[in-house]
């Protein structure tokens, strides 16, 4: 299977997600409980990103870099293990980790590293993907930077993940469940890997470009993790 | 001889450049009486440490060649190898780690968990190797085992506990406290040899029953025994603890750690007493030989003494004794006298001195048992030969090789030194196997190769001081390699009538990349077409043309051939004409095979202050170098990249004028990879410009 057909049948299209980048300051929400797999979705949709040609930045809060690499190389051989070594290489070139230890990430070290590594030409993203950020009740002046920073050094799309737990049950008007229901405006797409029974749903919450109804579940293949039509 | 394995511990001493292992192990031998006096490795005394005996590795400061050593500590027997913290040198590191049961991880607790230290810890993965950390230098400014501790779960993925607190730290270190025995541990006298024990500071006294608790409640998991008194509180018995903690050290489910300094001769006795109670004696590890009559089938060696002889050699050094081969026994006894069969060659060896090696001094000894590490003299072998008993066919596993990715030209000044660099080249090749040597037919020069610029630089400084060797070196080459990326068939006939006896031989089939290996050989020859005498001389045909690709030539890799057709002459064909119809079919297949030139891909982690972040990043990208990210971890980062070697060349100094000196960087062979068509062209250019000169 080639990077075309990949793009083609990937179940993510249903997000209309050129759609959300084209709008330039889009941002999309994965959410779960701890330990369902949202940085399988996250690393899907960077996938996704990296084969139509954009540059992705992957900004890992409390993950290693050798864990988040093999995280792309495993769902990558299972999206298409026949994927010529080239590819995987030419794909390996689009893309970038950040990692940061819990305590150190801060949006003023983040901001910085990003400009620097901008000004310096050492690679230009298109798309974000920050998984690990503690999403707070005060998160809307950061979500507000977030865009702004994205606007000047023009980056389309980012992609976060937030927690959610049972326990709490404050949700937005659009069904986005805390800690981001107070947030919820900011975003254009919303994700919920909601297990039910032995099937792992992916809820489309939200979906500003779907081009189809809102409310359709994608589902997740429980041993692969891969994002898969309902 | 039977001896009680219980009381023998083989361990390694691995760790990054400067952590101070070297310092660690002269003062083990120190308390261990094996000498009497401390000398430091850059030593104002000009002694140097023990354990670095070779010239080079006192003057540079740096372990190069691991140098084995046997101590008894109580009664534990201890042998020790000390092992190289540069990467160059990691095939010493990763032979020291087959033949050892455990290991201490030596940590800096300024630097923390650094590069090499992710590499030698992956390395101690791949062998299952038990490990307990020792975090050195407490006494210096910035000191911080507790960060240490951290990076040691984080970055190398360890269930790292403490298991001593440091009383004080920086200039104000001035002991330990055991969370086990919750007792202070002070080192009196001039060297530290006195250990009194005392009450914990009072002041420490809430953190050290936190730790404790903490401690107790991670080793629990690996005794129910010691779970149940947890759970009904009041006085443990330190024994159950540290039954608990050897078990999950052993089990690579939990990694003791322990802090001191070395240089301050302190926390040193604690650490050999850990090496006793945590590390694994040879009874503890499973070991797996080869029946070499049983196409290689694993089975288990029985470390028993009584049972027939199974060793490996792991290492040769030529001293000034001569060939000295350090070996290790997996099963049986070994006497002197007695006589062993290689292996490899099957060769018969008659064991004549046997002894234990204390750096580069020796003690002679009668034999040894199952599980024990000695060296043996006036025995030829290569380094990973397996010696047994005579009935036993078995080898141990061999062990992983890389390919060497840099080589250099080296020519010796005069005839003397031309006679002393092939006795040198021909020790070091036996040595090491990374490091590799040949002439190259059209130039007529030697070329060596081998796993880095420092790598090579040390075996020419050997050269010149071992063996008197004077030699002009040339610039570092690349290795680079070719190989095809499509089928191509070929039909080849070589003829001669030339006058005398004619020369005919015709072979037809094709080439295929092959995905794994280096050469393949396929005969689908029927009905005699070629007659079978004449099949190796095809094969051997296309060996010849393997050792020089045309594109840059460079030796041509992954490649199989396979011959279905051809046709003989009942009075001309021979081995020759053969060997020229094949050589003569590759180049016609090999063109049209779509060749291409691979390089050597390393995986640089470069490490500094946060604030050259960009800096550095920079400049990998600008030597073609693709980032793979960056680790943030308070004021410095960590960039990984993957970048071909021949951009990395000089790259130590750029560095450091990048970041005033304040940045390191490690490098390790990741792989092959296909050079980018400017670079292909450019190499192809060179090469048919230094054809046209020749």
């Amino acid at each position: 299977m080639d990077t075309q057909e990949l793009i083609r049948t990937n179940p993510l299209r249903v997000l209309g997600i050129d759609k959300i980048e084209a709008s330039g300051r889009g941002l999309g929400l994965v959410m779960a409980r701890a330990g369902l797999g949202k940085t399988a979705i996250l690393v899907q949709i960077a996938l996704d990103a990296m084969m139509r040609g954009q540059n992705v930045l992957h900004v890992a809060i409390g993950e290693s870099l050798d864990k988040t690499r093999e995280r792309y190389d495993d769902i990558l051989a299972m999206m298409a293990a026949d994927l010529p070594d080239e590819t995987r290489t030419a794909l390996a070139r689009q893309r970038m980790i950040m990692t940061f230890k819990e305590n150190v990430f801060s949006r003023a070290i983040f901001e910085e590293r990003l400009t620097d590594m901008i000004q310096q030409n050492v690679f230009q993203p298109h798309c974000l993907i920050i998984d690990g950020y503690d999403f707070s009740d005060e998160s809307r002046p950061a979500m507000e930077e977030l865009k702004q920073l994205m606007a000047t050094l023009q980056i389309s799309v980012a992609w976060l993940s937030a927690v959610c737990h049972r326990e709490d049950p404050r949700i937005s008007s659009d069904g986005i469940p805390a800690p981001c229901h107070a947030i919820a405006d900011l975003f254009e797409a919303a994700l919920l890997i909601n297990p039910a029974d032995n099937v792992m749903n992916l809820d489309i919450i939200k979906c500003s470009f779907c081009q189809v109804t809102p409310g359709t579940a994608l589902r997740l293949d429980p041993s692969t993790m891969l994002i898969q039509r309902s | 001889m039977q001896r009680d394995l219980s009381k023998v511990r083989n361990i390694g001493i691995s760790a990054h450049i400067d952590s101070g292992k070297t310092t660690l192990t002269e003062r083990i031998l120190f308390y261990t009486q094996r000498i009497h006096a401390i000398h430091e490795v850059r030593g104002k005394d000009g002694v140097g440490a023990k354990m670095d005996s070779m010239e080079l590795e006192k003057e540079r400061g740096i372990t190069i060649q691991s140098a084995a050593t046997y101590c008894t500590w109580k009664d534990i027997d201890i042998n020790i190898i000390d092992t190289p913290g540069h990467v160059d040198f990691t095939i010493e590191v990763e032979r020291a780690l087959r033949v050892l049961d455990g290991a201490i991880l030596v940590l800096c607790s300024v630097g923390g968990v650094q590069s090499q230290s992710i590499t030698v810890s992956r390395q101690m993965a791949r062998y299952n190797v038990p490990r307990i950390a020792f975090i050195n230098k407490c006494d210096r400014t910035g000191a911080n085992p507790q960060r240490v501790t951290r990076q040691l779960r984080e970055k190398l993925g360890l269930n790292a506990h403490l298991l001593q607190l440091p009383i004080g730290l920086e200039g104000d270190f001035t002991g330990v406290v055991d969370l086990i025995s919750m007792k202070a541990l002070y080192f009196d006298g001039d060297s530290g040899e006195n250990v009194r024990e005392d009450e914990i500071p009072p002041e420490m006294m809430e953190e050290a029953e936190t730790r404790r608790e903490e401690l107790l409640e991670e080793i629990s998991m690996f005794s129910e025994e010691l779970m149940e008194a947890v759970l009904e509180g009041g006085d443990i018995d330190n024994g159950l603890i540290m039954a608990a903690v050897r078990k999950g050290t052993l089990a690579l489910e939990f990694t003791p750690v322990l802090v001191g300094s070395a240089y301050k001769n302190k926390g040193i006795q604690p650490l050999l007493d850990a090496v006793e109670s945590y590390l694994p004696c040879p009874t503890d590890v499973t070991n797996y030989a080869l029946d070499l009559d049983r196409e290689e089938t694993e089975f288990k060696v029985t470390n028993d003494s009584k049972e027939p002889l199974i060793m490996l050699a792991f290492k040769l050094e030529d001293g000034r004794y001569g060939q000295l081969t350090y070996v290790r026994t997996y099963q049986g006894a070994l006497n002197k006298g007695d006589t062993v069969f290689n292996s490899r060659t099957g060769k018969k060896v008659k064991i004549g001195r046997l002894v234990r090696m204390h750096a580069d001094e020796m003690e002679e000894i009668d034999g040894c048992g199952s599980g024990d590490i000695v060296a043996l003299f006036g025995i030829d072998c290569a380094s990973g030969d397996t010696f047994t008993a005579d009935g036993i066919s078995a080898s141990m596993t061999s062990m992983q090789v890389p390919e060497p990715v840099i080589s250099l030209a080296v020519l010796p000044t005069d005839n003397k030194a031309q006679t002393n660099m092939s006795k040198a080249l021909n020790r070091f090749t036996k040595e090491d196997p990374t490091f590799r040597t040949y002439v190259d037919h059209e130039t007529g020069e030697t070329i060596i190769s081998g796993m880095g610029e420092l790598h090579l630089d040390v075996y020419i400084e050997r050269m010149k001081r071992e063996y008197k060797a004077e030699v002009e070196v040339g610039a570092p080459q690349v290795a680079y390699r070719e190989t095809i990326s499509s089928r191509a068939d070929f039909d080849y006939t070589h003829k001669k009538q030339t006058g005398g006896s004619g020369q005919f031989g015709r072979v037809a089939g094709y080439l295929e990349p092959l995905d794994e290996g280096e050469y393949e050989f396929v005969d689908q020859i029927v009905g005699g077409a070629i007659p079978r005498e004449f099949i190796s001389s095809c094969d051997k045909g296309f060996q010849k043309s393997l050792e020089k690709g045309t594109l840059c030539g460079a030796a041509v890799t992954g490649v199989r051939a396979v011959i279905n057709d051809g046709a003989a002459h009942s009075v001309d064909s021979s081995d020759v004409a053969f060997q020229l119809a094949a050589v003569g079919g590759f180049k016609e297949a090999y063109t049209r095979a779509r060749p291409v030139i691979m390089e050597p891909i390393m995986k640089v982690a470069v490490e500094g202050p946060t604030e050259f972040q960009g800096g550095v990043m920079g400049s990998l990208n600008q030597r073609r170098g693709m980032i793979i990210g960056t680790t943030e971890e308070g004021n410095y980062t960590v960039v990984e990249a993957e970048v071909p070697l021949s951009e990395m060349f000089g790259y130590s100094t750029t560095l450091r004028s990048l970041t005033q000196g304040k940045a390191e960087f490690t490098m390790e062979f990741a792989t092959f990879k296909q050079v980018p068509k400017s670079v292909s062209e450019e190499l192809i250019k060179k090469y048919q410009d230094e054809k046209k000169n020749n």
